[in-house]
């Protein structure tokens, strides 16, 4: 049977927009600085993801059933969410299809949020963000605008396809990561990635509300983090932590 | 230093393999079916989550423990290597603090347990608390 997988847009679409995605995935970073993304610059949802390859899910909110992937915008901004932990053997469809749709969009930068996880987080009072990106012009803007980049390493999970089927489209793409817990949900390092975020575009947001509910988060967010670490377990996302080699 | 012989008659073999099969079955369980509700409204408790990390010295128990009264926490080791962390929230929280209004309950503590299966000395376990993780150090012992 053909997998079926589709977009479905409720709103008009900007083109020409700078989408972020933040899926479920280490210290649940890019979902809870999206999520926050989303509530303070009052997005509308613009369209959903409609799958067979997602479980039989709704989410209901204010009585009201929603999609648990959704995608919000404004007249220059897209930004996707998943209050779902998206399935491993689904990922590559997904993502596939979020980056076919960008482009079909005419989507000029993709920036996916996420998390770094790190062994003794701790012990550290302030994470460190770093950036990574599909060419070296992008780079270079990270590089002035005072981004550290991640020179080294694996990408696993969602973020590393949104890079690898963006270069296949030439489709300008940034993972930003912030240094977090690999299991525990971090708003904390989801703050610290947004900050970096305004560093890189014109989205400035205001973080303190983010780390007054820190607590409420971290309270509320532990069921969908139990879900994501067993999708990420499942996807060998503790190769992050591998040195690669390449002689 | 003596070390302890394998033992290599078959029923031994086979009882190891079982042993073996047992452990690998509950771990692939724990991996595929999560355990059902992250509260329990009877002992008025949210489960905290919790990460062992063992190295040869010592094992490392964190849980993430937000909203407690640090005051609060206790650590408990019984006979059968079973970690039990608690503690009392600041404040009760209802279902209703998370917007969920189709059930009823209110909880009053953050709980965990853990189990290894490693010798621990539970006598010198060290606790610490940074930025709202609690991190309970047992040394390994040689014998129980």
């Amino acid at each position: 049977m053909p997998e079926s997988i589709k977009i479905v847009e409720k709103k008009i679409i900007p083109s020409e927009a700078t989408m972020i995605i933040g899926l479920p995935d280490v210290g649940l970073v890019g979902l809870i600085a999206t999520s926050f993304l989303i509530s303070e610059l009052k997005l509308e949802e613009i369209a959903y993801m409609d799958s067979d390859l997602l479980p039989p899910v709704i989410v209901l909110h204010d009585g009201l059933p929603k999609a648990p992937l959704r995608i919000y915008g404004n007249q220059n901004l897209i930004a996707v969410i998943s209050e779902l932990a998206v399935p491993s053997p689904a990922i590559y469809s997904i993502m596939r299809k979020i980056v076919d749709w960008a482009e079909e969009k005419k989507v000029k930068r993709i920036i996916s949020m996420g998390g770094i996880p790190i062994e003794n987080r701790q012990t550290i009072k302030e994470p460190k963000v770093f950036g990574a990106a599909s060419d070296q012009k992008l780079i270079e803007m990270l590089n002035k605008n005072g981004v550290n980049l991640m020179k080294e390493g694996y990408i696993v999970g969602a973020q590393a396809l949104s890079m690898r089927y963006s270069l296949s489209k030439n489709i300008s793409s940034i993972a930003i990561l912030s240094q977090s817990f690999y299991n525990y949900p971090d708003p904390q390092a989801a703050a610290i990635a947004l900050k970096e975020l305004s560093k890189i575009s014109e989205i400035e947001i205001d973080v303190s509300k983010l780390l007054e509910k820190g607590e409420e988060i971290r309270l509320k967010a532990r069921d969908i983090m139990k879900r994501t670490q067993q999708e990420m377990n499942k996807m060998q996302k503790s190769q992050e932590y591998d040195l690669p080699l390449y002689v | 230093m003596i070390e302890k012989k394998e033992k290599h008659s078959t029923p031994d073999i086979l009882e190891k393999y079982l042993l073996e099969s047992d452990d690998l079955s509950n771990e692939l369980q724990e991996i595929e079916c999560p355990e059902g509700p992250s509260w329990n409204i009877e002992n008025c408790c949210l489960y905290a989550l919790s990460n062992v990390f063992i190295n040869p010295k010592e094992v490392i128990i964190t849980a993430d423990l937000p909203m407690v009264e640090l005051e609060t926490i206790k650590v408990e080791v019984n006979d059968e290597n079973l970690i039990m962390i608690s503690a009392k929230m600041k404040n009760k929280i209802k279902f209703s603090d998370f917007g969920i209004f189709h059930r009823n309950g209110e909880f009053s503590f953050l709980r965990c347990k853990e189990k290894v299966k490693e010798n621990i000395d539970s006598k010198k376990l060290e606790i610490s608390f940074k930025n709202g993780i609690l991190e309970v150090r047992i040394p390994k012992s040689i014998h129980r």
